[in-house]
Formats: C-alpha cells, structure tokens, sequence
C-alpha cells in the first residue's frame, strides 16, 4: 500500500488539489486508477490504500480513536472505493464514512465491475455520490473535481448551493454507467 | 536490425495483437497515461499484472485442488483476475474469467478446473506477446528511433 506525501493539498493554476483516497484492493487497478487521477492535470493528490481497514486508518475512524475527527484532521477530500474487497466491503467503508456526525461528510464514489441496480440502490440509500463502473476512463475521473467538498468561500461571493441526487433510468446494455449524479442548483 | 524494420515489426506485431482479442482498447488507454513524467507506467502496471496473476493462479490451483472446494474463495480471486486483466486490457484472459466466475456460481468443479486450464494458457500467452512487445520496444529504442504510436 502506498500514502501520497503531504496532507493540506498543494496548489495549482485554478485552485487547491483534491486529495483523494483511493481504496482498492488489486494492485493493478489501484495504481492504473492512481495514474488516471494523476494524469488528470495535476488536480489530485492521491492517497492509495489496499483495503477498508486502511483507509479507516487513514480517515482517523479506528476504533483507538477517542475522538470523532474534527474537519481540520481530514486529510481527505474524496474517497473512491472498490466495492468488492476482503473483510470490509466497499458498502461497509461507505457507512462507516456516512455514518460520521462531522459537519463536511467525505463525498464517497463507489467503484464497481459488476452493473448491478440492487448495488446501485443499496450505495445510494447510504449516502454514495456516485457509483463508476470499471475499468475507469479518463472522463470519470475528470468529474470527480465536482465531487470534492465546496471549499468556504470568501463573503462577497455569497454565493449557495444544494446539491440534489437523481438516479439517472439508463439502458444497461448500452449504457457502462449506470450513477448517481450530482446536480448543483444555485 | 534496422530500424525501420524493428518498427514496421512493432506496427505489424501490435496490430496483430489487437485483431486477435489479446488485447483492448484499455491498453491503449494504458499507454495514454505514460508521459515524460511517468516514463516506464506501462511497464509497470503490466508487471504488477505479471505478479499479481501469477499469485492468484498458483492460489487458483491450490484452492481448487482442495478434497472441499471453498467456491467463494475461487470466486474472489478469479474476480480479482478478471479485474487485473480489465484494466489493462488482456481481453481474453478477463473473458475466460468471465466463464469461471459462471462455473464458480454453478459449483462446478470439473469446469473450473478447464478454465483454470484455459486461463493459465490465456494468461502465459498475452505474457508472452506483452514481453515481446517490451523487447521491440527496447529494440527500437536502442537503435536511435522512436516508438510508433498507433492512437
């Protein structure tokens, strides 16, 4: 398993990099993911973990930890989790995540090989901000950016947002993404 | 030999692989991500590739030839190969595991032992023409030229 270096993000033209923690347990596809985040213009910083049990490490949820983390401990913008793993299933990692009274819940994007509604259901009633089929594409990764926690914005803006869910009807067959999506209406 | 023919070798033998279903669109996709900063990530995806498949089929093997077969053992690691072989695009190696995953659900030992069989065979083969490819690269390389690129 490997940690990116650094934890406040660092910066680049257009804003601060989204930090995003990648849980996978095939190392093949935990590092092609790696390499599609990072070739996405240098806008994501990549955490790589190969399983629930890590990542829970990584968030600061173990069980050692006295204290819920405050937002300033995350280190973690998004987390995108394989669904299918040993021990702690994707679905299990997005509950625990979910189940957090902190005030900016960690958006989570679930991965999956398998086009399953019943799955697809079952992460959305949770809480999931949406649901990639893999093998993962540069465009999917592209939209990610739109995932990552609204950073506070400065008081002459003003300006609010609400996000809504709407699970889009697809065909299955020729369609390789069944998702929730994000809708942000100002 | 020449470099012209070391590359007109490379074109001929990557298009072949692509015709014959060894490989996908996702090794082309793999390719893509490979840039200046990243110079060897094709070679180093599909090593890990090499290693991982190996593990999982010498797990395959062992899990398989147990007196009781755990089927929801095979069953996560041929998911595990199936995905591997997916994301790199060894088309036919994730499509056997495609039928394994079925003969899996079936518990049905005498089928997936034929697709351990054909996955192996599947799997040694693309490993096989994967390391070619490596070789004329270097090959090309060495003699002063540049690889073609074909997207």
């Amino acid at each position: 398993m490997e940690e990116g270096e650094g934890s406040n993000g660092g910066v680049f033209e257009g804003g601060l990099e989204v930090r995003v923690l990648v849980v996978d347990d095939s190392p093949v596809e935990r590092r092609m993911v790696e390499g599609l985040l990072k070739k996405s213009g240098a806008m994501f910083q990549v955490i790589a973990v190969d399983s629930g049990k890590r990542a829970m490490e990584v968030l600061g949820l173990t069980d050692d930890k006295a204290e819920q983390p405050t937002v300033d401990d995350q280190k973690v913008d998004i987390i995108l989790t394989d669904y299918s793993m040993p021990e702690m299933t994707g679905y299990d990692l997005l509950k625990t995540v979910k189940e957090q009274s902190c005030r900016k819940p960690i958006p989570v994007i679930i991965m999956s090989s398998e086009n399953e509604p019943q799955r697809i259901s079952r992460c959305r009633a949770i809480g999931a901000e949406d649901f990639i089929l893999k093998p993962l594409q540069t465009n999917d990764v592209l939209r990610l950016r739109s995932y990552a926690r609204p950073v506070e914005l400065s008081p002459r803006t003003g300006t609010k947002r609400k996000m809504t869910l709407e699970l889009m009807a697809e065909n299955s067959s020729s369609d390789r993404r069944p998702r929730l999506t994000g809708l942000a209406v100002s | 030999m020449e470099l012209g023919s070391l590359q007109r070798r490379y074109i001929d033998f990557t298009t072949a692989l692509f015709r014959e279903g060894f490989l996908d669109n996702q090794y082309t996709q793999l390719q893509q991500l490979q840039d200046e900063s990243n110079p060897e990530f094709v070679l180093e995806v599909v090593t890990l590739f090499f290693e991982d498949s190996e593990k999982l089929l010498d797990e395959l093997s062992r899990t398989l030839d147990q007196q009781v077969v755990d089927y929801k053992k095979v069953d996560a690691h041929v998911h595990q190969l199936k995905g591997s072989s997916a994301s790199i695009g060894a088309q036919r190696v994730k499509n056997v595991c495609m039928a394994f995953r079925n003969f899996c659900e079936e518990r049905n030992q005498e089928g997936c032992l034929r697709c351990l069989q054909q996955v192996r065979q599947e799997y040694f083969l693309v490993k096989s023409k994967l390391e070619t490819l490596f070789r004329l690269e270097k090959q090309i390389l060495a003699a002063g030229g540049s690889v073609p690129v074909l997207w």
